[in-house]
């Protein structure tokens, strides 16, 4: 584990030592890449470690929040739903200290179980990411971006207030620490916006159900389109199917009850 | 014994609320080595080559242990109760379950440990796996034992357990229902909160001195002493805290390996399991699959129970055989069942080995014996709780293995849950003791099993 | 590198990308911390980071450099123990121990940020951690008494109302 190990003490310093990101590691919280180190799945010659990078911030101006890559779950917690729910389900609170924002989306997708959970709220909020990699700074719609993560450093995160949100997720003890399913969704004005996690490798819109969102029941059956449930070491697919629709149309419900 | 029911301080408590307590992996000693394991990739295969030469070669590298090193390769660990040999320390001609140890490494560092293992040379021929303990016994069924797919050395070379009791066509006949059903337990995992570990110290006079984790210093001392050819005096075996074991930690899994480590470079050696290899590759609790049919009359008595157990043990013997007798002898609970008709087989697979669990053998039956309880009373249209006090153990009614209960709590347990849920019995039931059986709680069917004295 | 660990300085020596639990274990010779998983997943590694508690098998050294680690060494000692070490051993809420050093860190953050006595409040806040031996029930009724109580009776060996007092054993 001799890795050269850049610790940058600015944004921009983070930004210059990313440069295009080629090989280079990038820490944030570590709760993801210290597993895969402790493992030996990884040996990172170059390394950037982001604590010090003053890149952990909540910001507010009007309806816009601007989320710093670097801003730990704890801090969502208080955040209206999706994303603060989300944040408050994810493992325990040793671990929402620790774990940040940016690092949860570009989590990568092992086989054993699901990851990122704060995708499907990102994706129902129709986020936004701030990135630098080759090529510079640019701005990517949030499923556009976890098209084409690789190489890329999360700056920050906006997204508007909705006008009603909601998350829902699949409650099992023994699962406390992942989210294995869940759904998001958000309503501004009369549009819906609608996402899944655990649902397949990363989060997903859930477009077919968005379509029927005035009727909760067609919806969630229509929901089961637009996945595709994997077995894996927490949930078969066999109950994630089952649960989903479940999940689907009491967002739906809460939501459109909410003002 | 005048502290019975007293409330004393752990002696160990100060330890442990101050974090002084020690564990196998916060000792350290001048000099020590730390081991990976190389272990199979394949469930079931035939080794046809292995070359350890580059990783003897490494820097840093200090030992490369295979079956080759070990004196005494096969030892039953519970050859005093009759269980032959049948599980290699270390792999030789083939593995039969998915991170069987093949080899070890002893390094500098765990770093150059685990790339030595990398380097280690291996080559598989992969042979079909068994799974399903139903599918042991057809003709056409992977092989996944050198016996065979299950155990064959029970007394007179049995390849069962039996129990027969009373007589179980008559019971069969003269029922007026009969009640079956199907039951199966899953492996479970002890995940003790520590992980499995030992070091060993070659000392200068010759001696080993072993700290382990094991639930069982001096069993697991004899079988160290028994694989390594020497004498029992020649260890020095340090027990003490153990992280939590739950029966996991009486394999003896690391001890013995990594002994043949310490010797080989002379120098002290820890090997220490990771989070991974105790879910992947320690043994666990056998998963169960129980038959039962009963012999049952209208008014809730059982007459006979036919019941066939396959217990899953997993590529080799280990402790099932004993698991496997203890959990005959308690086949119908806490209740009295005059005949009995009871087949248990010890089945092989190429699944982690199984070994012992809190209540090894008998948690199992519980579980199958209580829900067929249920069963027969729903099907009778019975109460649950008199159907079970009708058929619990008295004085002087006998276990499936003909010993005489002398005190049996089963009565005074039903009553204590009736009261705990706040469930009225009717009065004969209300009434029930433990004291033994007449009247109504003792039909004809019931004498003959009855023992007045002696166990 | 240096971190202030339980009042005094120490200057690290190993590879800033090495966990803090390694660090404190293999480097420093500090065994309370234990690696029950190496993954952040049983709570068994946890520490004080400048009050905070945190895992340390996730936590690269260089992170915590200059930070205050806090481990149970520097809570109380068995001459001087604190409020919810005496609490533990009240209540028999450590069996094997293995977790108790981990789990007495985050009762001790927990109360000391003004945790309530509520056993739904206690089990909230110590949820990353587990325990195989205890059932948990013995823990969480340490920390609610020490949620109210400082001092605990350590000494007595007294009677219950279940004692069974055996013939000549009552001197």
């Amino acid at each position: 584990m001799s890795a050269d190990v850049m610790i940058p003490y600015t944004t921009e310093a983070a930004i210059e030592t990313y440069g295009d990101g080629a090989d280079i590691t990038v820490i944030a919280g570590g709760t993801i890449v210290m597993q895969l180190l402790n493992y030996r799945r990884m040996a990172p010659e170059r390394a950037m470690l982001l604590s010090k990078a003053g890149m952990s911030y909540v910001n507010r101006e009007g309806p816009t929040y601007t989320i710093g890559a670097m801003t730990p779950l704890s801090d969502l917690i208080g955040l209206a739903a999706p994303l603060g729910p989300c944040a408050a389900n994810v493992a325990d609170h040793e671990i929402q200290y620790q774990a940040t924002i940016g690092g949860n989306l570009c989590a990568p997708t092992p086989p054993e179980h699901p990851s990122g959970d704060l995708q499907g709220p990102l994706i129902a909020l129709r986020a936004t990411v701030r990135s630098t990699g080759k090529g510079g700074i640019r701005r990517d719609g949030v499923e556009d971006f976890l098209a084409n993560k690789a190489g890329r450093l999360v700056l920050d995160i906006s997204f508007d207030a909705p006008q009603a949100g909601a998350f829902r997720a699949l409650n099992r003890p023994h699962t406390r620490q992942f989210t294995a399913l869940a759904v998001s969704g958000v309503r501004s004005g009369d549009k819906i916006s609608l996402a899944a996690t655990g649902a397949g490798p990363t989060g997903i819109r859930l477009a077919s159900a968005e379509a029927l969102a005035a009727d909760p029941a067609a919806a969630a059956e229509a929901a089961l389109n637009d996945v595709a449930m994997r077995d894996d070491s927490l949930a078969s697919a066999w109950y994630r199917e089952r649960t989903f629709p479940t999940l689907v149309s009491a967002v739906l419900i809460e939501i459109q009850e909410g003002s | 014994m005048k502290a019975v029911g007293a409330r004393m301080p752990r002696y160990d408590g100060v330890g442990h609320v101050t974090g002084q307590t020690q564990y196998v992996d916060d000792v350290r000693v001048h000099g020590m080595l730390s081991a990976k394991a190389l272990r199979s990739t394949v469930h079931h295969a035939a080794i046809t080559n292995i070359d350890t030469s580059k990783a003897e070669a490494m820097p840093g590298v200090k030992a490369v242990i295979t079956s080759k090193d070990v004196p005494l390769l096969e030892y039953g660990h519970l050859s005093g109760l009759g269980i032959p040999a049948d599980e290699p320390l270390l792999a030789k001609d083939d593995v039969r379950y998915l991170g069987q140890p093949i080899a070890l490494v002893a390094a500098e560092d765990e770093d150059t440990a685990q790339a030595a293992v990398n380097a280690i040379e291996i080559e598989f021929e992969e042979r079909p796996a068994l799974w399903d303990v139903r599918k042991a016994f057809d003709a056409d069924a992977p092989r996944s034992h050198h016996w065979g797919n299950w155990y064959t050395h029970f007394e007179d070379e049995m390849d069962r357990r039996q129990i027969r009791k009373g007589n179980i066509e008559q019971a069969f006949e003269d029922a007026d229902r009969l009640v079956s059903g199907v039951y199966r337990t899953s492996a479970i995992e002890h995940v003790p909160l520590e992980p499995q570990v030992s070091l060993v110290t070659p000392e200068p006079d010759g001696r080993l001195t072993i700290y382990s984790c094991t639930q069982a210093l001096y069993f697991s001392l004899a079988v160290v002493a028994a694989h390594l050819e020497i004498p029992m005096n020649r260890i020095k075996i340090v027990g003490g805290t153990v992280g939590g074991g739950f029966g996991g930690k009486v394999d003896t899994a690391t001890e013995t390996i990594t002994a043949l480590a310490a010797m080989k470079a002379n120098r002290p050696v820890k090997w220490r399991w990771t989070r991974e290899e105790e879910f992947l590759v320690s043994s666990t609790r056998a998963p169960w699959h129980m038959e039962i049919i009963d012999a049952v009359t209208n008014d809730g008595w059982i007459l006979g129970r036919k019941m066939l157990t396959l217990h899953d043990s997993g590529a080799y013997a280990r402790f099932s055989p004993y698991g496997l007798t203890k959990h005959s002898f308690h086949h119908t609970g806490a209740y009295t069942i005059p005949n009995l008709h009871f087949d248990g087989y010890v089945v092989f697979t190429n699944r982690t080995p199984s070994t012992a669990m809190r209540g090894f053998g008998v948690t199992s039956i519980s579980f199958a014996v209580e829900t067929h309880m249920n069963r027969i009373a729903d099907i009778l249209g019975i109460d649950p709780y008199e159907i079970r006090l009708k058929n619990a153990n008295r004085i002087n009614d006998t276990s499936p293995n003909r010993i005489r209960y002398t005190d049996p709590s089963t009565v005074d347990v039903i009553h204590a849950m009736s009261n705990a849920t706040g469930v009225e019995l009717a009065p004969a039931y209300a009434g029930a003791t433990r004291q033994p059986r007449e009247g109504d709680m003792l039909p004809d069917h019931l004498v003959s099993q009855l023992k007045t004295e002696g166990h | 590198m240096n971190i202030r660990l339980n009042g005094g300085t120490v200057d690290i020596k190993s590879p800033p990308l090495t966990s803090l639990l390694t660090v404190l274990r293999e480097e420093l010779n500090v065994t309370s911390p234990k690696r029950g998983c190496d993954q952040g997943g049983c709570g068994a590694c946890t520490v004080l980071v400048d009050g905070t508690p945190q895992r340390t098998c996730l936590t690269p050294v260089a992170a915590v450099d200059g930070a205050e680690i806090t481990t149970i060494e520097g809570l109380g000692d068995s001459e001087n123990l604190t409020a919810v070490q005496q609490s533990f051993l009240h209540h028999g809420a450590a069996q094997c121990g293995f977790c108790t050093p981990s789990m007495i860190i985050a009762a001790t953050a927990y109360l000391d940020g003004d945790g309530s006595a509520e056993p739904e409040a206690i089990q909230e806040a110590l949820k990353g951690h587990l325990c195989r031996c205890t059932g948990y029930q013995k823990i969480i009724s340490a920390v609610s008494a020490a949620a109210t109580k400082s001092e605990f009776d350590l000494t007595s060996m007294t009677a219950s109302p279940n004692t069974v007092i055996l013939p000549g054993g009552d001197t």
